[in-house]
């Protein structure tokens, strides 16, 4: 019986991954890819096409490259190589021959898919004055699969949870691809829907989704689960989205994805101000890495964050390494290193 | 005697048909010319202020209207969802839908190249290339409306005046 709800849930993921992803991949380089084993594939984290490179596809045991007979090798044999065509096809499958409708997302140098899987593009990019308009001669496309993992934000509630109707202005730091994102959404989650065992009562959650991958929005609306309480303004400028929403929405929490660009503490102080609690995250390793970023910095020493929390990927993506108090910077966890 | 007026009548009322579908032709063509200027501004609309993609874009322009030229945008989604892309597709449905309407070889030249740039440029270049086909369809509007008016009228009375003279005749 188990084995047999096991596989009907795995048909599922298939049918998922197929539908969201592989759609998207030009036809000659999907059925490469379908070749191969389900379970590795069921793991991908990314799939990476390069002009006259063989295709890439990275699980949670490295990564590999695929070989015409569908397995993955490290070193590559008999690789799929991708050629040029294979490039443009994929784009004009993402873009659903709307370029026009993403070009301020490739602008940036990504497109987001419907499930909220980023597409990363590079090329050759065309200037506008100082700032990039478009990306021509597309050569290298890394699309990232999103992952929905639910209760891994549960390590971390506890220090973010401050009694049953309020929160600590929180921190996360993490280096790219350690789930940070992921347990963003979760948190997002737990927050809104209430979290019994830890007495707190569901909050009203506002998420700024600039880059709509908290959410995932198709047509607005969440395509991930981010809680009942929760409003979600899709694709819009994080410093501008945070002061519509706490117009507009009355939120208790603002959550709002990797700050560090001018402007953003201004923003941020604007939501704190106004009483509302704040979660964020920023890109880096360590505290006295992020301190190097004049905008994380001025916000650190006005000890804007009661809780700054440090993820790795020690012990697998969302590893906890250290927990601090942001008003007296004492370590409150840290992991224990062997 | 009899069957003579019947057959007489016959000539008269086929001849005068003739002449009445024949000119309706020319009154059809600045109409659909006119409806295919406002899908395409609708469709400008659907894709600089809601910013939706091609597929949905056509969807809602198809739906707007009954007008038979409406059937470009339907075919283009039905080639979309063959896997063809975006100025084949247009290409492939004008091509195929033409002679469903009354428009001309000069009208589906210019249709077609507003195909070639679809999808593929940024939102400036997509409005830029929709005015111009709106523009030049505008000309190609005024052309039909003197035609029309040039026409439309002699081709009536060209056929009751022939099937009148086609009697005459024969009697």
């Amino acid at each position: 019986m188990l084995t047999n709800d096991k596989q009907v849930y795995k048909i599922e993921e298939v049918t998922g991954f197929e539908r969201d992803i592989l759609k998207f991949i030009s036809p000659d380089l999907r059925n490469a890819i379908r070749k191969v084993a389900v379970r590795d594939l069921m793991y991908t984290e990314e799939i990476r096409l390069r002009v006259n490179k063989p295709v890439m596809i990275q699980n949670d045991k490295g990564s590999f490259f695929l070989e015409a007979t569908g397995e993955l090798k490290i070193r590559p044999e008999n690789p799929v190589y991708v050629n040029q065509e294979q490039i443009i096809k994929t784009v004009e499958l993402i873009s659903e021959n709307s370029i026009y409708a993403f070009q301020d997302e490739i602008r940036n140098g990504y497109i987001t898919l419907k499930g909220g899987h980023r597409v990363g593009i590079t090329g050759k990019a065309v200037l506008d004055g100082t700032a990039v308009k478009n990306i021509k001669d597309i050569s290298g496309i890394n699309i990232r699969i999103s992952k929905e993992v639910n209760g891994c934000s549960n390590e971390i509630l506890k220090y973010i949870v401050q009694g049953e109707n309020d929160i600590y202005n929180t921190l996360i730091i993490s280096p790219p691809k350690c789930g940070k994102t992921t347990i963003l959404r979760d948190i997002a989650k737990n927050i809104s829907d209430g979290v019994a065992h830890l007495g707190l009562k569901g909050l009203k959650v506002g998420i700024v989704d600039e880059r709509s991958e908290i959410a995932a929005c198709f047509k607005g609306s969440p395509q991930k689960q981010v809680g009942v309480r929760t409003d979600v303004l899709d694709a819009c400028p994080k410093q501008l989205g945070m002061s519509m929403l706490l117009r507009s929405m009355s939120p208790d929490v603002i959550i709002t994805d990797e700050i560090g660009s001018s402007g953003d503490k201004e923003a941020l102080m604007q939501v704190i101000n106004a009483g509302v609690k704040i979660i964020t995250t920023a890109h880096g390793y360590n505290i006295s890495q992020l301190k190097l970023r004049k905008e994380v910095l001025a916000m650190l020493e006005e000890k804007v964050f009661e809780r700054l929390i440090v993820l790795s990927s020690y012990n697998g993506p969302g590893t906890l390494e250290e927990v601090i108090d942001g008003s007296n910077m004492k370590f409150l966890y840290r992991r224990e290193k062997l | 005697m009899i069957l003579k007026i019947l057959g007489s009548l016959i000539v008269f009322i086929s001849c005068s048909l003739l002449g009445y579908s024949h000119a309706r032709t020319y009154a059809k063509r600045p109409e659909e010319l006119k409806v295919l200027q406002t899908l395409l501004q609708i469709f400008e609309n659907e894709i600089s202020f809601l910013s939706n993609i091609l597929r949905e874009a056509f969807q809602k322009v198809y739906s707007c209207t009954d007008s038979s030229v409406a059937v470009f945008f339907k075919a283009t989604i039905e080639n979309l969802d063959d896997g063809l892309c975006a100025s084949e597709a247009w290409t492939k449905a004008v091509r195929e839908n033409i002679s469903k309407t009354n428009l001309n070889s000069e009208d589906e030249n210019i249709i077609i190249s507003f195909g070639k740039m679809l999808g593929s440029s940024d939102l400036e270049g997509q409005i830029k290339n929709i005015r111009l086909t709106v523009n030049q369809l505008k000309i190609q509007e005024q052309k039909a409306e003197e035609l029309r008016s040039k026409n439309e009228r002699m081709f009536k009375n060209l056929g009751v005046l022939g099937g009148l003279a086609i009697i005459i005749l024969l009697f």
